[in-house]
């Protein structure tokens, strides 16, 4: 722990390093943003640096955004490496240090729930190579084979020598060593696990706890200028006039800066001072046509595509269209899923310092090559001219890895002020109105049944917004114009693969793509999904007069993992019992990102029906493997406030091509008063598979509710949020 | 790529150097990616560049653009846009008037790749 005494909101970065650029990266005094690894400590690879009093600086390349992905990835890097585990920090590499090393840290992504998924093969051999190459090294002081060593918690022993070292002391020698083979290094079973695999506590928490964590608007450079930003409203139109005077005379503004074609920025010696004038600024827009399009005109070209002949197939399986004409009786339903925003406690930010030489850029983002990708563009510099510098994230959840905007506009503004810093910070109203949005969707699903009430034939038919249409033409091009992304949970093979076999399936999605822009709100397409298949699976059980579980159990004899946590879930709920008094129950399953998750609740009912108390939720995860299971808890539960104050709260809606709502008052959040208890069954199954967290468990609450609710109350509620049925979580 | 590059090359060798493609090592979305390829030439009527290609491995058509050049040109040199299916290797592969073929090469990593994992 660092014994370096700052107060939260001023820190200052040593003006040596302000002037030149920086070398190594930002020095900050908090173990688990950024620790400085100078004094010329040599590393023992590139994942691994060991300093002579044996503390380890683990190098991680994701980002850290408060779901503990950071630790976990120590945590596997430690469990090979046999080091001390309290002496353990992590530091960033940055984007620009990635590429000077042929990307030897790889991607830095952290999206999809693949921080720990989709590195932890590398990372732990990275752990391990340095193992073998320490003990090599003290193998060779010794003269002695370095299969006679033992090494824990970073002390090598030789046992018939009885002489024994430290990591701090061999790593200088273990750093000029040739590394092994990463092919030929044999991991750890993950069922030997001393630190991988335990509920350690989170590095960096005592920061976040007492606020000395450095979050981007905290950051004080030597000259810096506050900013702030609005871009048009109207998402395509642009800016086409604004009156500087009326403002540039007001207290302490600097300038007044067109960013773009699309935003005006106000320059400040305070944030709130910059704010305020640009309050006050006259600014004209071209809204352009999108200023016609409103939920209203949304909703009606989606619920068009419900019925229109044509649609892109996703998952099908025998002949649904045919089984439904001749099904003996039918049922349908039309579900409809909003416009919501990510709204991260922290508002999109990003601190850049240009000048021809050289362009630099301190930002919370969940992906540093993104951001530096963005800085190439916007600042016209080779890369060897660029750096990123990459801070915690007070919150990410999709919103800050493909989107890079602030960092380009930060990057724009700066470019007009050559050598000055530039804090670029949006008004929570910016980040209301300037969103990626979780897109819009309708589904209408219908089930035919034959005369014993078999279920015989399923369409689902998706209709509107693709992400990776407006996000990433390419991948839906190469597809033939489908999204495959729509289909995350009810696909048809792959990471998000539906849970059931039905025996004439028709999944397809008509795709509308209004102007607004999408983009990945956690859980990406599974919120949608998951409520449309999981409550309509309900409607089919009751229509064919079947207790839920039992009748989901008729589809699921293939899929073995998603059954155990459905199963998990109910017998802890208790599923085959009556409920307690005045409590009903409703429950959903789904895989999603590699990983099985299940939920079942119990909620009660006022007679007004109009007022909700959620009393518990059980929820079963199977990830594979849970690298810390107490941060597996409490994602999940996290996963269920968003998810939660997502079904009861939030809505974004469109009115003369904007976004109406623009701050918390609007798009609120639950209260702690209002969390339900969450009691979290982790039941990793192993297997070649690693599966996600971060995502997944998000989307099984929202339909255990409504499906709790109408056993509750006899209504099925097709659209969320819950407010618009005048009904509120309590 | 490599049978559209012999299409162009009629089997002749291409070697390294005297190609300059600069393309940003990494890019957000691959969606539109500024390029310049510059080739070191005298362009005289005896030694001049006759044709720049740009050829790609993973987008759906490998040769992006064929550029022709003639002595009059005065420089080898253009800048365009292309888009990028995914993270790849970008060649610029020069035409002299002596028949012979030089190139250059660009790694590209396409960033957003990274979010949507297997689907690209």
């Amino acid at each position: 722990m660092d014994t370096i005494d700052f107060n939260r909101r001023s820190f200052l970065v040593s003006s040596a390093m302000a002037g030149g650029g920086l070398a190594i990266g930002l020095q900050l005094p908090f173990g688990a943003t950024s620790a400085q690894a100078a004094g010329g400590t040599p590393e023992v690879n590139a994942w691994v640096v060991i300093k002579p009093d044996d503390t380890v600086v683990v190098r991680v390349a994701r980002s850290e955004m408060g779901q503990g992905t950071i630790t976990g990835l120590a945590q596997l890097v430690a469990e090979e490496l046999e080091c001390d585990w309290s002496k353990v920090t992590t530091e960033y590499p940055t984007p620009g240090e990635n590429l000077r090393r042929k990307r030897v840290w790889q991607s830095f992504s952290t999206g999809g729930s693949r921080g720990i998924r989709t590195s932890h093969d590398y990372v732990r051999r990275g752990g391990a190579a340095a193992r073998i190459m320490l003990l090599q090294a003290a193998a060779q002081a010794w003269g002695v084979p370095a299969s006679e060593l033992a090494v824990d918690k970073g002390v090598i022993t030789h046992a018939t020598s009885g002489r024994r070292t430290t990591y701090g002391r061999m790593a200088a020698a273990a750093a000029k060593l040739a590394p092994p083979e990463a092919k030929s290094i044999q991991l750890k079973d993950p069922k030997a696990w001393k630190i991988a695999g335990k509920p350690l506590q989170r590095l960096g928490l005592v920061e976040k706890v007492t606020g000395r964590q450095i979050y981007g608007a905290d950051l004080k450079l030597p000259g810096m200028v506050n900013a702030t930003i609005r871009e048009c409203p109207v998402f395509g139109g642009k800016l086409k006039s604004y009156d500087a005077a009326k403002v540039s005379g007001m207290k302490g503004v600097k300038q007044v800066l067109r960013v773009g074609d699309t935003a005006v920025a106000v320059v400040a010696d305070t944030w709130w001072h910059a704010k305020k004038a640009l309050d006050s600024l006259p600014v004209e827009w071209d809204y352009g046509d999108n200023v016609r399009v409103s939920s209203a005109t949304i909703a009606a070209d989606l619920k068009a595509g419900l019925d229109a002949p044509k649609a892109f197939v996703g998952n099908q399986s025998g002949n649904a269209p045919e089984a439904l004409a001749a099904a003996a009786s039918k049922i349908e339903a039309v579900y409809s899923y909003p416009y919501q925003n990510h709204a991260p406690m922290e508002p999109m930010n990003a601190t850049a310092r240009y000048t021809p030489e050289k362009c630099e850029v301190w930002v919370p983002t969940q992906d540093g090559e993104s951001s530096f990708a963005a800085v190439l563009a916007a600042s016209g510099l080779p890369a060897d001219k660029c750096e990123v510098y990459k801070i915690d994230l007070g919150g990410g959840f999709g919103r800050r890895g493909a989107f890079q905007d602030y960092v380009r506009q930060a990057v724009l503004i700066a470019k007009q002020m050559p050598g000055t810093p530039v804090k670029l910070l949006w008004t929570r109203e910016e980040d209301m109105r300037q969103g990626r949005y979780h897109p819009v969707m309708q589904c209408k699903l219908t089930g035919g049944f034959d005369a014993d009430k078999r279920l015989t034939g399923l369409h689902m038919r998706l209709s509107g917004q693709s992400i990776l249409a407006s996000v990433r033409p390419a991948v839906v091009e190469k597809a033939g114009g489908k999204d495959p992304l729509s289909f995350q949970g009810v696909a048809d093979g792959g990471e998000h693969s539906i849970g059931y076999s039905f025996p004439n399936l028709l999944i397809d999605h008509a795709m509308r793509n209004p102007h607004v822009p999408p983009g990945f709100w956690r859980g990406v397409n599974i919120n949608q999904n998951a409520i449309f298949m999981e409550c309509f699976m309900d409607e089919l059980a009751h229509a064919a007069g079947q207790d839920p579980l039992a009748f989901r159990r008729q589809f699921m004899s293939r899929y073995p993992r998603n059954l155990a946590v459905l199963d998990a879930v109910a017998e802890r709920i208790g599923w085959d019992k009556p409920a307690p008094a005045g409590r009903h129950r409703g429950l959903a399953q789904m895989k999603a990102f590699d990983s099985f998750v299940a939920a079942a609740c119990e909620i009660s009912v006022d007679s007004t029906g109009k007022k909700v108390k959620v009393h518990r939720i059980v929820a079963a995860t199977d990830p594979g493997y849970a690298v810390n299971p107490a941060q597996i808890e409490r994602q999940i539960a996290g996963s269920f406030v968003y998810g939660l104050s997502a079904l009861f709260m939030q809505e974004c809606t469109v009115k003369d091509g904007r976004i109406e709502q623009d701050n918390f008052h609007t798009y609120n959040s639950m209260r702690i008063a209002q969390m339900p208890k969450v009691e979290c069954i982790v039941m990793p199954s192993g297997g070649p598979v690693w599966g996600g967290i971060g995502e997944p468990t998000i989307c099984v609450a929202a339909p255990a509710v409504l499906n709790a609710y109408f056993r509750a109350t006899g209504n099925r509620l097709r659209s969320v949020p819950l407010k618009n049925h005048g009904i509120e979580l309590v | 790529m490599q049978s559209t590059l012999r299409e162009l090359t009629g089997g002749a060798p291409v070697q390294r150097g005297r190609v300059k493609l600069q393309l940003p090592p990494l890019v957000e979305n691959g969606n539109s990616v500024a390029f310049t390829v510059a080739v070191d030439s005298p362009m005289t009527a005896d030694d001049h560049v006759r044709a720049i290609h740009v050829l790609t491995e993973q987008n759906p058509q490998p040769n992006v653009m064929s550029v022709r050049f003639g002595p009059r040109a005065g420089k080898a040199q253009f800048s365009s846009r292309t888009r990028l299916a995914d993270s790849q290797t970008v060649h610029a592969v020069a035409e002299l008037s002596d028949g012979s073929f030089w190139s250059d090469t660009v790694d590209v990593v396409v960033t957003l790749s990274a979010c949507i994992g297997d689907l690209v």
